[in-house]
């Protein structure tokens, strides 16, 4: 898996291709958790290059999201393809996320 | 299917979380070879990381070596996955329902791979012989 991080004005893109698995999820939590614990970030994470996530991963997710609300951050994701939406519905994760369907629409609110 | 490929692969790992991807890499092979469709592989894949990840982290009360053999078969119009440990006995038909309520800040962190699992094959089937576990998987191979 690689992990991109760019700013885009106010907001901080992590960028994801491949895998969130056993293997991934902890370098994926740690890169959500090193842009997320300044605090009063902006982050939306682009899941458009990403395969699938497994149960790995989706802690790390949670942990991210946690991290978000303490240190009053605002954190979004993007971009789903079908069959990752899938796995967020399967495991009942849909409705802890904001999810926005493009990058472009998570941009504008997250800028708000 | 039948185009001089055997329909019937192996892999050995060591029951460590670095072998998992050689898992990931062998399964895509073998889908990619076969023309197995990407969501097929995809899915299968999840549930690989998700029960090897539990066999790896907690099926062993040594700390010795173990191998963990994966086979996969292409059996008519379905897609059966065999994983072999000999760890401690496992049947995930019988872990507790997840649970899936709560908010961000309650919601449990662990007890959804099983679940995936369940919601991703057609079938599962355990079976304890001497000092292994075989856990077989089934798929259909929809077109």
């Amino acid at each position: 898996m690689q992990i991109g991080v760019q700013q885009v004005g106010a907001v901080t893109v992590v960028e994801l291709d491949g895998r969130i698995d056993s293997t991934t999820a902890k370098s994926f939590g740690d890169s959500l958790l090193g842009v997320l614990k300044p605090g009063q970030a902006r982050v939306i994470v682009d899941f458009k290059n990403i395969l699938y996530i497994s149960s790995a991963g989706f802690r790390a997710l949670l942990l991210a999201g946690r991290m978000a609300e303490e240190t009053e951050s605002k954190f979004a994701l993007c971009n789903l393809t079908a069959e990752v939406n899938r796995l967020f519905d399967l495991g009942a994760f849909t409705d802890l996320f904001v999810i926005y369907s493009s990058r472009d629409e998570g941009l504008t609110k997250l800028s708000a | 299917m039948h185009d001089g490929r055997p329909a019937t692969a192996e892999i050995k790992i060591r029951n460590v979380v670095e072998d998992m991807s050689l898992v990931v890499e062998f399964v895509e092979a073998f889908g990619r070879t076969r023309g197995i469709a990407p969501s097929v592989i995809n899915d299968l894949n999840i549930c690989l990381d998700e029960l090897l990840n539990n066999i790896i982290s907690y099926g062993y009360d040594d700390r010795r070596n173990h191998s963990i053999r994966v086979k996969i078969a292409i059996n008519g119009d379905e897609l059966l996955t065999e994983i072999e440990d000999d760890g401690r006995p496992f049947d995930p038909r019988k872990s507790a329902k997840p649970n899936l309520a709560g908010d961000l800040q309650s919601r449990r962190l662990g007890g959804v791979g099983i679940h995936f699992v369940n919601r991703l094959m057609d079938d599962i089937d355990y079976d304890r012989s001497g000092r292994y576990n075989r856990l077989t998987l089934r798929k259909k191979l929809r077109t």
